[in-house]
């Protein structure tokens, strides 16, 4: 096996991105079709998903795989791979070429094709960056990389709709990384050094709750949970997401909701949980994640939208994942890193068949819509098996991750009761979802529509299989987060992994 | 779109070329002084967009062509990633010192330092004079 | 308290209140560069040093041993380089949004946050 460092996951993207426009321009003077692009970028993305893939048993064996710039840490910046990295780092490099060959054919009609493809690139350099990175400055720059691309992305198709969404998130987005560059500074002077694995040796005299807590070490783990929430959308902050799911392409959508709003999910973990000590805020997060799947549950109620209602579900399923972090207790860290993967693969399809009945009737709206499972039955039953799923029905994946939560937050009867309502109103709703879309009778503007094409269905029907596989086999998704669990609750590994130097 | 008076059009042309000069002063002695590929990158761009601002956009006296902007920011990206991965290449881990070290406080010295600043310079210019050539493009465009 | 930090607070007061309450698009982004500023200006003073030189070496210290006198005079240079680099992510921001602000003004011909039916909510 050759010995491939982790930084090739970040440049290969990142080359990727520039040499797109020059293929666009290449493949038009010669005359080639106009795909070649879509195609570059997904064999890109492949290769990426397939050089992190590489990195899985040298993780597995309980190593962790340390990669410097230069001099050595903690004066130099490196890139760290451990459990929970790997993990995240799967999650998105797998949805993003998933996505990458569902938009060939979604986006074949649109002008900017080389424009679009360079910004796939980006974001998924982006969040690579995000996740191996072991430098917290480091980290909010690969972090507005990811968001920048974010912004034009949802402001892509340059309909009023678009442009207002993308102004909206771009602001409150704008706010959110502006309070995590006051926390990196505050970090700066009270612990003078920027290094993950630094900070966490330096705070851990702090966070073991020897002394009275002086006024900054409150400062800054509020700054950055504040700075996060706006990137994974938990309810204070939650306004942009309604309008910009909707308003980005389709595959955008599934992109957003599955992968970009667990990157503020992982940056709480990494930088709060790990290096803050999560002890005493706890509690705190744990009522914003219950808030957030009740608000966004009851929100989704009356919408005529199909992908606003999808985004609202997305809010909610957020939610959870922020209780199971909150309850700080090893099962519910493992039920939250499982429910993580586990919306990333439901939203994505969910995404994916709305985006599949927006290419083929041209509507989003619910009252327009009806009556569509005779002509695209496929769609229908990969979008029932979504709404199970999401719902944690017994056999489909989430049942697993959501039971682990559940246990975890058994010692607060209040916010079990409050998540297994959640739940069954869930489940309402998306079957409401369902009735509208695909049974009932069809209206007059719609018989000619036909069944999405064979290319949109093969990312969605992978996506519906690995529903089921996880759902079927929870012992094999535990294991899979296993690692990463390990990681998360036991920081001292990363510490002289880093500055030890195995 | 409209320009500007008689007076700021003379010396916006004459000021120019200094303008540019010194960007390109201030990006090659990057590792000497302050400033460097970004600022050097931002003076140049600034440059143009004053020819712009005063003469306005269809009247300048420059010629620009938008192709070869979009194709020098796409080689100024490229060349920066490569120069990374042949560090890697190299053995020295990405964007090790491949050009010399020179003695402290020469103008060729610095290892990769020079030509990424270059790079860096090249491709700051061409991004800012495309976002305001798009900037006055729509203006315009948007008045007729 | 220094009279940086100080002021450094005041840009971001003030920077907050413009993006958060006022009624027109370009003053948003105007208060989102001022906040932004106010946050350079805290982390730049925080790397200040009393009686300290730039962080530059000087033509008459290259000819003694470099490395010992001048890393124990200089100012840090850290803290220089991470405002550079959030500058330049600062003026892509700006950039977008204001190119989006233009478009929503060719549109609705106002600014005014208010009046745009998504901003609305």
């Amino acid at each position: 096996m050759i010995e491939i460092p982790p930084i090739m996951a970040i440049i290969l993207p990142l080359f990727g991105a520039f040499l797109t426009p020059i293929v666009a321009f290449v493949s038009w003077r010669f005359g080639v079709r106009r795909q070649v692009c879509g195609w570059f970028a997904v064999a890109i993305i492949v290769a990426t998903f397939a050089i992190v893939a590489s990195m899985i048993p040298a993780v597995l064996g309980e190593k962790i795989l340390v990669y410097e710039f230069g001099r050595s840490p903690p004066l130099g910046i490196n890139l760290v791979v451990d459990g929970l990295s790997l993990f995240m780092a799967l999650m998105i490099a797998g949805i993003g070429s998933l996505v990458a060959i569902y938009s060939i054919t979604h986006m074949q009609h649109h002008t900017r094709l080389d424009l679009y493809y360079t910004l796939l690139l980006l974001i998924i350099t982006g969040m690579m960056g995000v996740v191996v990175t072991g430098d917290i400055f480091n980290l909010y720059v690969f972090l507005e990389i990811t968001c920048i691309s974010a912004y034009v992305l949802v402001a892509f198709e340059r309909r009023w709709e678009s442009i207002e969404a993308g102004i909206k998130y771009m602001i409150i987005g704008s706010l959110g990384t502006s309070f995590i560059l006051l926390g990196i500074t505050l970090t700066y002077g009270t612990a003078g050094s920027l290094n993950i694995a630094d900070l966490m040796g330096k705070f851990a005299a702090v966070t073991s709750g020897a002394e009275p807590v002086p006024l900054v070490m409150v400062l800054i783990p509020a700054l950055f949970v504040a700075g996060f929430c706006v990137k994974a959308a938990i309810v204070p902050f939650h306004a942009w997401l309604a309008d910009a799911h909707p308003a980005a392409p389709s595959p955008i959508s599934a992109l957003l909701s599955g992968v970009v709003v667990s990157i503020g999910m992982y940056g709480i973990l990494r930088v709060v949980y790990m290096m803050l000590g999560a002890l005493t805020i706890g509690p705190i997060l744990a009522v914003l994640g219950l808030v957030s799947v009740l608000v966004g549950v009851l929100m989704a109620f009356g919408q005529h939208d199909f992908k606003r209602m999808l985004a609202y579900h997305t809010i909610s399923q957020q939610g959870y994942v922020l209780l199971g972090v909150g309850m700080g207790t090893a099962i519910g860290i493992q039920g939250a890193l499982f429910h993580m993967l586990n919306i990333s693969i439901i939203q994505a399809l969910n995404f994916m068949c709305a985006g599949a009945v927006l290419y083929r009737a041209k509507t989003r709206n619910f009252d327009e819509l009806g009556g569509l499972r005779k002509s695209m039955p496929v769609t229908a039953i990969l979008f029932l098996v979504g709404a199970f799923s999401i719902s944690g029905t017994p056999l489909f994946n989430a049942y697993a991750s959501k039971s682990a939560i559940y246990a975890a937050s058994a010692s607060q009867p209040l916010y079990l009761a409050i998540a297994i309502l959640a739940d069954v109103l869930t489940m309402i709703f998306f079957l409401r979802a369902f009735r509208l879309v695909f049974l009932g009778t069809r209206p007059r503007h719609l018989l000619s529509v036909k069944e999405a094409p064979m290319r949109m269905l093969f990312p969605m029907c992978i996506l519906a299989v690995l529903c089921i596989v996880l759902g079927v086999l929870p012992r094999l998704g535990f294991n899979i987060v296993g690692t990463a669990q390990e990681a998360v609750t036991n920081p001292s590994n990363y510490v002289g992994r880093v500055l030890g130097g195995v | 779109m409209a320009g500007m008076t008689t007076i700021v059009r003379t010396i916006s042309r004459l000021l120019f070329p200094f303008m540019l000069l010194f960007g390109v002063y201030v990006l090659i002695h990057g590792h000497l002084t302050p400033g460097g590929g970004f600022q050097g990158g931002v003076i140049i761009a600034a440059s143009f967009v004053m020819i712009w601002l005063a003469y306005g956009l269809e009247q300048s006296p420059i010629g620009f062509k938008l192709f070869r902007t979009e194709v020098l920011e796409a080689i100024g990206g490229l060349v920066i990633v490569a120069v990374g991965v042949v560090g890697i290449v190299a053995g020295v881990g990405v964007l090790g010192h491949v050009l010399p070290l020179g003695t402290l406080g020469n103008l060729f010295s610095g290892g990769n330092l020079p030509l990424l600043n270059i790079c860096v310079g090249i491709e700051v210019a061409a991004s800012l004079i495309l976002v305001f050539y798009a900037m006055l493009r729509k203006i315009a465009w948007d008045e007729k | 308290m220094s009279l940086n930090y100080v002021v450094a607070m005041l840009l971001i007061a003030l920077g907050l209140y413009c993006l958060l309450l006022k009624r027109n698009l370009i003053k948003m982004v105007i208060g989102l560069g001022v906040m932004t500023d106010g946050i350079h200006l805290f982390l730049i003073s925080m790397g200040y040093r009393e009686g300290g030189i730039a962080a530059i070496v000087p033509a008459g210290m290259l000819q003694d041993n470099v490395a010992a006198g001048f890393a124990s005079a200089a100012v840090d240079p850290i803290p220089q380089a991470l405002v550079l680099t959030s500058i330049v992510i600062n003026i892509c921001i700006v950039a977008l949004a204001l190119s989006m602000a233009i478009w929503i003004y060719r549109h609705y011909g106002t600014l005014d946050p208010s009046e745009i039916r998504r901003l609305r909510e």
